[in-house]
This record gives C-alpha cells, structure tokens and sequence, in this order.
C-alpha cells in the first residue's frame, strides 16, 4: 500500500472505480481465483487507475493468451470434447440399441411391472424401484461409515498408522465385487437374518421394514423369506461404495487449512467443535462429491447385486424381505439367454439407468457449485 | 516464517525467557492433553454396564437374538451410559465430543471390520490354493477340473491383469486428468455439460461398458477379443471415476495460491503446471487409485471383450485374455471344490497386486504439499545451513560492530527494540 | 482374416489352391460336400458357449493340451451366448456348445439359424438332479422319492408344504415335517432352466400351463429364464454353485433345487429319486443317465437342419427300471464350411478334438459329475466329424472308440453291465434308506409309518433324533411289518405323523418367547431406578453451575448457523495488555 506511486485522488473517477473492485477480490469469497482474475482483466476501467499520469493516454491491458496458454486451452477443451464424445457415444449406443423396445413399449415401458419382453409385456417400474431402493440402502449405510472413517483417518488416528489406513481402505475399494458378493452370499446372509428378522419383529410398524407372510410366533416359519433382500444387497453394496467415498472424504478433510484448525482449538474449541466449525465446512464439496460418486456406484454395481438378489418384477416396499430387482442386475442375468428383442429391451432399461443419474448429478452439481470448497481458505 | 533472519537474529541479540520476579517460583507446566484416572474408569465402566445390561436382556427378557444385535444394542447402552457418567463432571461441549470421538471410533472400526471379514473370508477360502508355489509360477492349461492344486495357476491372470490395467491407465489418466483441469480451469456452459454427463457415467452398469465396446470395436471395427479390447471397456468405466474425483480434489486448491501466481505474472498453463498440480498431487493420486480400484476388479466388461482362456497371453491385441477377476468369477462357478479354492486364491492374489500397485501409487505421488522425503528435508537444511554460513561470514563485521556498540549501554538497544516491538 | 503359422504358409497356398479346384468341382457337379484336403497343422481353436458343459469341457481342452499340445480355447458364457457368437462374422468362434438347438420349436424366444453351415454332435450327457436340504427331527433326510408329476406341482408352486399328501404318498417312510417347500430356481438365464422347463412342458404341460397362467404369460414354451409368481415363496439365485450353495445353508430348510448332479455330489447334499415309467425311484447316476439316453430318439433325417436334435420323450418316458427321467445332453455346434474364418487347420484340430472327446473323453465323464454318450449317440457324433473341413478322417471309427459304454466290437456294454435298482426303490409301501448324491454314506432312519398308530409315530420320530447307525437296521426290520400291515392309506398315516410333528413345537416355543408383559415392567421398574439414582447430582450440579457461573445457555445465537466458522476475532478486539511486549529484560 505505501509503495503505491500514484497517491490516491479522491477527484478523479478512477479511484472510484479502484474502490468497486477492491470489494470484489476481499469480499466475495466464492468466487474462484480465475474467475476473479478474469473479472479484473476485462474490466478495462483497471488500466486508468494505473495510469501513472492523467496527461498521458491511459495504457491498455491485454488478455490476450500467449501461445502456451492458448495451446494448453486447446488440449484441455479438446480433452473434454474427447471423454464427452465417449460419453455419448455410450449415451448414444444405448439409445439406438434400446430404442426397437422403446418403441414397442412405448410410454408403458416406464409403467409395467414386469419383464417379459418376447411377449411384449414388459417394463421398468419395479426394476427401476428396486435399484433405487438397494441404492438407497447403501447409501444411508455407507454415507456415515465413510465419514466416520474419513474422519478417524484425518482427524483422530495415529499419525503413524494414517497411511496404512489409507492404503487399507484403498484396497477395500479394489476388491472385485465378485468376491463382495460371494461374501455377501456364503458369510453375510447366513449371520444378518437374525437382525433381519429383529428389525422386522420390533420395528415391522414402519412399512419400509414390514415383512408379509412371516408370522415371529410362528416356529416353523422359515428365516428364507429374509433371504436374498434388498437390505442385504444393500449392505453389501454400501461395502462397496464405502471405501470410494471415504477416499474422497479425506482428500477434502486433510485439505482443511491448519490455521484455521489451530485457531478453532486455541478458542477453546473442543475437537469435535474445531471438526464441526473447520473441518466439515470445508470439506462439504467433497463430502457431496463421495457420495454421488457412491450413488453412483451404487446404482450401477453389478455382480454383486447378481449374485445375491433374487430378482421379483414387482415393486418389492419392504427392504428385509426377499425379492429385489436392479437394472443392471437384470442386465447380467439376462443378456446371456436373450433374444435380440430383449437385448434391445435391457439396453432401453440400461439408458433409464442413465437418464435417471444424469438427472441426479444435475441436481448435485448445482448443491455442490454453491458450496466450493477450499477457494475460500487463506 | 522463512527461518533466515531467525538465524540472523540468534547472532545480533540472543532470544532471551522472560522471568517476572513478581512469582513465587517456576511455573507449574499444565498438562493440555493426556488421559485422566476419570476417563478410563468412566470408559471401562459404560463398557461393563452396557455389556451386562444388554446381555441380561438378552437372556432374560429375550429383547432380541443373535451377535449383531447384541452388539449394536450393547454399543447403543454403552453411549448411554457413557453420556452419563462423563456429563456428572463435564459441560455439554465435552460430553457431545466424547461421544462423537466414541462414535466416530466405532464406525471406522466398523469398516476395519468389514474389510478384515472380507479379506479374511478370501484368504481363508483361497489358502488351499495359495499355498502352491505353482499356483504363482504357471498358468491353466496343464490343469482341469479334476487336477489336484499342485497343477495349474493364475499367472495368466495375473499377467493379463496387470496388461490390461496398464494399457487403460495409458488411455485414462492423461484423458482423465487433462479433462479435469478443464474442467475447473475453464468453467462455464459447455464444461458444466461435460461435468454432468461425465458424472452421469459413474453409474454405467460395468456390463454395458463391455456391451458398448463389443458393439463397436469387436463387432463394429472387427477387432478380434483381446486384451485391448478389454482395455478399452476398463478404460470406459475409469474415467468417470478419476475425473470425478480429480475435479473433486481440484477444486480443494486454495485459491489464493493460485492467485499469488497470476500475480507474479504466471500464464495458466504456468500456473496450473506448477502450482494447481502439485498442490493437488495426493488427490490427484487418490483419483488415479480409485479408478484403478475400479478398474482393476471389473469382471462382466472383461468377460465380454477379452473372453476366456486357460493359456498364459501376453499379446494384447490377439487371441482371448483373462484377468483375475474373470478368473475368480469362472473359477467359482465350478462344481469342483478345488477349482472354488483356485477362484478365492485368484481374488487373494488380485488384492496383493492392489496392495503392492497402491502402494507404489501413494510412493510415488501421495505426498501432500509440504511433505517431502527425507532426502529432500536433507537437502533443504543442507542449503538453509550453507547459506547460514554465508550469512554469518557476511555478518561478521556487523557483529563486531554490535560487540562494540555493547560497550556502550544496554540501555539504548532495549529502547531500539521496543520501538520495534510496538504495533504499527 | 486368415492368419497362418509362419512356417506352413507355402505348404497351405498349396493347399489353398487345392481347395479352390476342390470347390470348383463341386460346384461342377459333384454333390460330395465333404472337404478334400486335411489341415497341415493343428491350429488354435477357440469355443464358447453351454456352462452346463464346461466342467467336462474344461478337462478335455487340458488333456489334448497336455498329451498333444492342441490348443482348445472355452468360454462358458452361456448356451445362448454360444448359439448367437457362433454366427457372428466378426469375432466368430469356431464351436459353440449348446444345451438347445437352433430355432427350437416350443421355445419362448425366436431364435434364427446362422447363415453359416454347421452340424449337430452330442458332446456330454448328463441329469438333472433335484438336490434338497430337508431335515426331520434334526437329522438329514437323504432317501427323498418324488415322482415326476409331484416334482413338477412342487416348481409349479401347487404343492406347498413337506407334509403334502402327494409327497407322503412319494415317501411311505418319512414322517415328513409340516415346514414350507422352498423351490430354489435359477434367476439366470441357463440350458439347466431350458432342460427343466423341457421336460415339465413335454412330460406335465397340464401344470406347466395353469401355472404360466398364473404369470399372465401368454407364451409357455421352454424357456431358459424360470419364471416365478410375485409372493410366492420361491428364492431364485445366479448360477448353479449359487443354487447348490443356497440350497446347503443351515437356514434354508425345506428348499429344493434343479442343478447339474456334481454340485450336489460336492456339497455333500442328497438328491431326489425320480419316479421312472417303470415304477422305480431313481438317481441321476451316470448309468442311470446314459440308460435313459439310449431311449434318445434323434431325428436321423440327414436333410433335415435339425438332424441330430434330440427328441427325449423316449428317454423321459424310457422303460427301462434303471433309467433316470430327467435325462439329456449337450450339442457342440461345429462348422462345415470354410467360412468365418474357418480353415482346414483349425479343422484338424477340431475333428481331432471332437473325436477325442466322444472316445477317450467320456472315460472320465462320471468323476467329472456327467454320465457317458451311450453308443447311438457315439455313432451319430463320429458322422458328423467327418463333415469338419481338414479332419484327417483315417481310423476314425467306432472300432476304435475307447468308449466305457461299449466294447470295440460294438456291443452295448452298459445295457449289460448298468446296475438294477434295488427292489425297496420300486414304488409303493417300501423306501429305501440308503443315501443318495452326495450323501451317499448317509442312511436316513426310516420310519414304520405305515402301519403305525399315532404312538408308534412318535417313536419313531424320536428314534430318528436320537438313535445313530443302527437305526437304519431296525427301521429295515421294521419295514417288512409295515408293509405287511398294509391297507391304511397315505393320508391317515399322514395326518397321524403331522400331529407328531406338531406335537414337538411347544417345545421350541418355550425357548422363544416375545417380550411379555413382565419384561416390559422390569425394563421400565430399572429405568425408573437409574433416574432415581442419577438425577439428584444432576439437579445438584445445575443449580450449582446456576449459582457460580449463571445461567450456562448463555447467548449461543440461536439455532442459527452462519455458513463462515465464527473463529477468527477482529483485530481489534484482540486483548492489549498496557505493557510493551516483553524484551530481553533484566
């Protein structure tokens, strides 16, 4: 400030104008720094406060990219039209593969309950419910697992033991989702039917825990209608998404600026006060980004939800009991046997997979754009 | 704080501990941390109280059957009690941390525990097999159903593996991470299209990504199933994942490192190159492990494109190629005890080639801003020191100077530093 | 795209040009379709198709392999997968195998044949076996009977309980528990579905239809996807070891499942005796099978496109007492043009192969869970190798076939030499109590149902819990008496073990009580005293905290939040202290 050559003149208008853009870059803190950057350059106004004599035309600034620049634009932009063409190339193939059915079906595709393609009674209702169900599942049980193990890695763990941490939940995310659904098949269904069946006894009042046709005082009631449900696909599947979403989670806790942190406890404030006050704040984007990368995963898991579910084509409320569905699932189990009629019916179910994500994440993207994390640190 | 004028300042006038005669003695230090008799007791005895009561009702009143129900009701008391007995003595910040510290405890041992049921339940189903060295050493073409595991391995597995996840990791990283930059570098209209039908992609069913490649590339362009088509259906279902995360973690670098650098005249490309990358290195690395993660455990894609073989192939572009995860899926189907053994011990073998791949990933880019290796620490006091001597040789006439000056009175340096010492 | 050896390429234009002149000529005139010229080398081929075949399939690619380096690729995807890649242009496979043929009539899908000239050959046999997990008294039932229409009612979901009288009928010695019948099914696609559904659509469309009518379907043929009715109790699972695995677990009592007889040999589990059309119960045994299989009627019209397919209404209804109903095998698909990328040196190591396998292969076909091509099948698949283009068709004959099933001479073996049933498997008042499947070793105590009063029924359960190996023995002993005793119908004997059964329930129901009354008092009686005992220092300490430091919710701000963390202080609000910051003293 002292080293300013012009002093400032409260006569002349540029220093007005000085005075408009100083708010801007302090004040607004959810700007980027590019965008700021950009908002100072192209403000011409700039080039008169700087002028270091009002005799003198005032110099102009230029925005013009050097080379380097304008060749790095390139290849990003060109990078980005790349995977978007990918993309819809896939977009793409799965609408003119899915489009014979969609025409047969027409608006009934997205209404009918079942799933009889040769004979042309066929639709996603119940499969669509049943992937958002099981997605659904997953995600309230992995979401606080992965912050709770995103901050015990950044926040309460051993330094010495953080990177083992780290590689161990790296690795839970590469385990192939066959050996998930195996497990989830020969260990995890045979010891969860007991809290199946706990939940649907005391808490059957509240219908997403309900359970027809299972009568608790009945001794020779078999526990197979606890079997292969939606919420055991859904545990397993929050497994899956977990590890996914408490990687991100820490990127974007470990982030969390350390003078803000130091400030938060010299308060006074206790731990989980400087995590609650610092820590999550900043770290919302990132908290919104693992779980939709989670929710995605999430409704697009595959093999495990093969191996476990025990598809129904009706729209199965009751998460504990047995008989699920999932599009990608139906996928799999019936792309191998299918005639090309029903292959272009999968294919039809597999872009309403797509359409109904696409929506999903538009609707995320414009959560997560409000809440930037990290540009507002110092 | 840059630490050279410290040092200059340790030559001019040694930092000197203030002692204010008006206390009685030294002061008593405070212990700010540490454990207290009182937490451990009112630890150890919710955790007693809450294992009792629970099983009294378990046995007594019969409230609910099984382990897992038992433990979640057993950990439900426990925060109960824990609340109690910490609230007789402490404000309510300090209960509703104790119990989020409990909670937060539980809940990744939780997730510790699923991944130790998991990897315990593969290694245990796998061990049978595992403990071959031929298991390692060949492939499946001299062993069939009715081998015993002394024939036959996975290393056609484990080759075709780590071939495949090369070739999509040659393809996804620079396309990932270069989209990424785009698309925190150069917001606005299109890159939100991009951002959104990118993240889209994240729920591609995998089975459609080797649908989408078989149609095009196998039946469309008439490559032949091999490695690289599979490569290319791996590849699909990587990058979504590795620029959702990149642009995830971009988005963490504080802008007010990116502004120094526009400021000191730094082009973007400059900028992004030198300060947005680095900065975002372990999180660009964690981006790149995620997809490999995904990547890497991909059965039905890998099914579809590269088909299946018995034989060891190291050509990518010819003839059927397996990877472990294919292997472990065509291994289980089977009737034959050891063949299920082989599939677990195929799976076993796919996570030892993550852990040892992860590991080299965060080697060599999991380092933070600010953390450097030892030998970079190394080098760094080796330069601060030889400029310290610098320094000092340069000083030296200064500090004779204040030596002479020492002579005349203390009085007129301490009125010199506390003119410093005053606020501006 | 032709790729060759390097090293035969000359000696393959050669033979190339011989080929061209061979086509010519026939296009001349000779109808001969036969190819001219054997292939060089044997080239690698590669198939995909039936995972039903592919254990055995698995075992022969590995024995050529390792006798004669022929280099055989499989992919067990599937028999539609197998059906549909074998007519792809691009990515074409050199064989499929298949549990169904082309364009089944009956079938629920359309399936079109391939442009692409092939032939039918009979690979593996095999049965399908029912493998069940049902327990009575706490001990494993292994001797289960069913008879073929009460199969057909249990899948159709018109039979729903153990204790159905149809099933007692099956069973005159098992004192059958009143629990629900779990049908286990495959939610796959799978040739095992297309086999079940074909034989419950050939040999019980009567069921079959009332209940695809049931589904609203309005199409009932064989199909490969088994379906199932919204709340029914059915469980349907992915893959054949799923189903065997579901089916094993503690839990799933009561379930019953369609599966490939090695999974059930593997999982130590028993399968059900089939009712044949001679009047014995039956297990899938590779004999018993390969019996069945001589019934096979093929359509042996040679200009027909589906020569070759079977038509197994003669082995379902075979009359033979060592039969197995549910009997059927496998095809490979094989080319018999050069076409697709098809050459006479993937030819040569295919008509190798194939001859192999219907050979020497079927040796081990009963370790690997499969039973052996009987020798009309045998017969049949060697015609057709001779069609493979660049097969060396020199000593390939049933002479030289080392075949288990028949001698070089060309007698049926088997038809000699397969073991009879016993004589308590033939239907009515007596039952076996040997094991069978995978629980060989297990007798299953029977009880003497048959004439027995309801105390005699209570006895008998309770010896089947408690009493070990000798059971069987008594039980035997019994057996004559029971039959003897004759003239009481299934369903009094019936009805009198149902009681039995019931009569042990109480007995659970002590250990399994819900919450009563009592315990909700005493649960609220102790919260009561953990308030009493807690809340005094609790008011003590409000109040005192009240009292020292006032009220403690002092000005919080609300439950308002505010998006920025309030932590940083104004600069000047900062404390001054009145002194200079400290110097070096003294």
């Amino acid at each position: 400030m002292s080293d300013r050559t012009t002093p400032p003149d409260a006569d002349r208008p540029a220093n007005r104008d000085e005075t408009r853009i100083i708010p801007v870059v302090s004040g607004s803190r959810d700007l980027l720094a590019t965008e700021i950057l950009e908002l100072i350059l192209t403000d011409s106004v700039l080039d008169q406060a700087d002028a270091p004599d009002s005799g003198v035309a005032p110099r102009r600034l230029t925005t013009r990219a050097s080379t380097q620049d304008r060749v790095f634009e390139w290849i990003s932009r060109g990078a980005g039209t790349l995977v978007l063409t990918i993309m819809s190339l896939v977009g793409l193939f799965l609408l003119i593969q899915g489009n014979q059915a969609l025409s047969v079906a027409g608006f009934d595709f997205f209404t009918t309950e079942a799933w009889d393609p040769n004979s042309g009674n066929f639709g996603i209702a119940a499969v669509l419910a049943g992937t958002i169900l099981i997605a659904l599942t997953a995600i309230v049980l992995a979401v606080p697992l992965a912050v709770a193990t995103a901050l015990y890695i950044s926040e309460y763990a051993p330094r010495a033991i953080r990177q083992v941490l780290t590689s161990i939940v790296d690795l839970m995310a590469a385990v192939p989702s066959v050996v998930y659904g195996l497990w989830g098949m020969f260990l995890l269904e045979p010891n969860i039917l007991g809290v199946s069946q706990w939940i649907s006894t005391y808490f059957g009042w509240i219908p997403a825990f309900a359970v027809t046709g299972f009568d608790p005082n009945d001794p020779l009631a078999s526990p197979t209608v606890f079997t292969a449900s939606t919420f055991i696909a859904g545990i397993v599947v929050a497994l899956m998404v977990a590890p996914i979403a408490t990687s991100i989670m820490r990127e974007a806790f470990t982030q969390a600026p350390i003078g803000e942190r130091e400030a938060a406890l010299a308060l006074g404030a206790t731990k989980w006060g400087m995590i609650r006050s610092v820590v999550l704040p900043f770290g919302r984007g990132g908290m919104i980004g693992g779980t939709m990368l989670g929710l995605g995963r999430a409704l697009g898991e595959t093999i495990a939800v093969y191996l476990i579910i025990s598809p129904v084509f009706a729209v199965q409320p009751h998460i504990l009991e047995k008989g699920s569905n999932s599009i990608s699932a139906l996928i799999a189990l019936r792309y191998n046997e299918a005639s090309p009629f029903e292959i272009s019916a999968l294919m039809a179910a597999g872009l309403a997979l797509f359409v109904m994500t696409l929506f999903v994440n538009f609707g995320a993207s414009i959560i997560i754009a409000k809440s930037r994390s990290g540009a507002s640190s110092d | 704080m840059p630490p050279m004028p410290t040092t200059v300042l340790d030559v001019v006038s040694p930092t000197r501990v203030p002692v204010n005669p008006e206390l009685p003695g030294p002061e008593q230090r405070r212990s700010t941390g540490g454990l207290r008799r009182h937490d451990v007791f009112a630890l150890l005895g919710s955790v007693l109280a809450a294992v009792g009561l629970a099983s009294w009702l378990q046995n007594q009143l019969f409230a609910f059957q099984g382990v897992l129900a038992f433990i979640i009701v057993a950990h439900a008391l426990f925060m109960l009690f824990y609340a109690v007995l910490i609230g007789l003595t402490e404000s309510a910040p300090v209960v509703v941390d104790k119990l989020v510290t409990t909670l937060v405890h539980s809940l990744g041992f939780v997730m510790l525990l699923a991944l130790a049921a998991v990897v315990t339940f593969t290694f245990g189903r796998g061990w049978e097999a595992l403990a071959h060295v031929n298991f390692f050493t060949q492939d499946m073409s001299n062993a069939g159903p009715l081998d015993p595991l002394t024939a036959g391995g996975v290393l056609h597995g484990m080759a075709g593996t780590l071939i495949m996840i090369s070739i999509a990791l040659a393809i996804s990283v620079p396309l990932g991470i270069t989209t990424a930059v785009f698309l925190s570098e150069f917001p606005g209209r299109y890159a939100a299209v991009v951002r959104t039908v990118v993240e889209a992609m994240t729920a591609l069913p995998s089975i459609v990504a080797g649908l989408f490649i078989y149609a095009t590339i196998i039946l469309g362009l008439g490559i032949e199933r091999s490695g690289f088509a599979a490569s290319c259906a791996v590849t699909v279902m990587m990058l979504p994942i590795i620029i959702r995360s990149a642009d995830v973690v971009l988005r963490l670098v504080p802008g007010n490192l990116k502004e120094a650098a526009f400021a000191l005249g730094s082009s973007r490309w400059r900028t992004v190159w030198t300060v947005t990358l680095p900065t975002a290195r372990s999180g660009l690395t964690t981006a790149v492990v995620l997809g490999t993660a995904r990547g890497i455990g991909e059965t039905s894609p890998v099914l579809l494109t590269a088909g299946l073989t018995t034989f060891l192939n190291l050509n990518p572009f010819s003839g059927p190629m397996v990877s472990l995860p294919l292997a472990t899926f065509a291994f289980v189907k089977s009737p034959e005890p050891s063949m299920i053994a082989r599939g677990f011990g195929s799976a076993a073998v796919l996570m030892l080639v993550v852990l040892v791949l992860f590991w080299l990933a965060r080697v060599i880019g999991g380092r933070g801003p600010g953390q450097l290796t030892p030998r970079q620490n190394r080098r760094i006091t080796e330069n601060s020191r030889a400029l310290n001597y610098r320094y000092l040789a340069k000083d030296v006439s200064i500090q004779r100077a204040s030596r002479a000056l020492s002579a005349e009175g203390k009085s007129r340096r301490s009125a010199v530093q506390r003119t410093k010492g005053k606020p501006s | 795209m032709i790729r060759t050896p390097q090293r035969g390429a000359w000696r393959r234009r050669v033979l190339g040009i011989l080929l061209v002149t061979a086509v010519l000529g026939g296009l001349a005139g000779s109808p001969q379709p036969s190819a001219v010229a054997v292939g060089a080398a044997h080239y690698p081929i590669a198939g995909v198709g039936s995972s039903w075949s592919a254990n055995a399939l698995q075992q022969w690619i590995r024995n050529v392999w390792d006798n004669y380096k022929w280099k055989v690729t499989y992919d067990d995807s599937g028999s539609s997968a197998g059906r549909q890649q074998f007519g792809q242009q691009n990515g074409g496979k050199d064989f499929a195998v298949s549990e169904i043929p082309y364009a089944l009539k009956d079938s629920d899908i359309v399936d079109p044949r391939p442009a692409r000239q092939f032939a039918y050959m009979p690979i593996v046999a095999g049965g399908t076996a029912l493998m069940y997990n049902l327990v009575i008294g706490g001990k494993k039932v292994t001797n289960l009977r069913l008879s073929g229409d009460v199969l057909a009612k249990i899948f159709t979901g018109a039979i729903t309980r153990w204790d159905d009288a149809a099933i007692a009928a099956d069973n005159p010695k098992l004192a059958l528990p009143a629990v629900p019948i779990i049908p286990v099914v495959r939610s796959d696609g799978s040739g095992t579905t297309a086999q079940f559904t074909s034989w419950m659509f050939k040999e019980h469309p009567a069921v079959w239809q009332a209940y695809c009518a049931k589904l609203g379907k309005s199409n009932c043929g064989i199909t490969s996807n088994y379906p199932m009715l919204t709340g029914s109790p059915f469980i349907a699972r992915s893959g054949s070891n799923s189903v065997a695995a579901y089916v094993a677990q503690t839990h799933a009592q009561g379930s019953i499942t369609y599966v490939e007889y090695s999974y059930a040999l593997n999982a130590r589990f028993p399968v059900a005796k089939i009712l044949n059309s001679a009047g014995f119960y039956n297990e899938p045994t590779a004999s018993n099978v390969a019996v069945a299989l001589m019934g096979a009627t093929i359509n042996e019209d040679t200009a027909s496109p589906d020569y070759l397919t079977q038509q197994l209404e003669g082995v379902y209804r075979n009359a033979d007492a060592r039969s197995y109903p549910l009997s059927s095998y496998s095809y490979m698909i094989v080319p018999t043009a050069l076409e697709y990328g098809f050459t006479e040196d993937k030819g040569l190591t295919l008509a190798d192969f194939t001859n192999y396998f219907l050979c020497e292969g079927q040796q081990q076909a009963e370790v690997l869970g499969y039973s052996p091509l009987p020798i009309n099948l045998v017969q049949a698949g060697l015609n057709q190798v001779k069609k493979i283009p660049g097969g060396d068709p020199t000593g390939k004959d049933i002479a030289q076939c080392n075949n288990p099933t028949f001698s070089p001479d060309g007698s049926n073996k088997l038809a000699a030499t397969a073991p009879q049933p016993q004589a308590c498997d033939k239907i009515g008042l007596d039952q076996c109590a040997t094991g069978t499947g995978g629980s060989k070793d297990t007798a299953t105590a029977v009880s003497t149902a048959g004439g027995a009063t309801a105390a005699a029924g209570t006895n008998a359960v309770t010896g089947s819990a408690a009493t070990g190996a000798n059971a069987t023995d008594t039980a035997a002993a019994a057996d004559a008496s029971g039959a003897a005793a004759g003239g009481v119908d299934a369903i009094g004997g019936e009805s009198t073990l149902a009681a039995t059964v019931v009569a042990g329930i109480p007995v659970q129901l002590a250990a399994n009580p819900a919450v009563t009354l009592s315990g909700i008092a005493t649960v609220l009686a102790s919260t009561l005293a953990l308030v009493m005992i807690l809340a005094p220092p609790f008011i003590s300490r409000s109040r005192r905290l009240v009292g020292v430091r006032g009220p403690r919710r002092g000005p919080r701000g609300g439950r308002k939040r505010s998006s920025v963390p309030k932590i940083h202080l104004p600069l000047w609000r900062r404390p001054r202290s009145p002194d200079s910051p400290v110097t070096d003293g003294s």
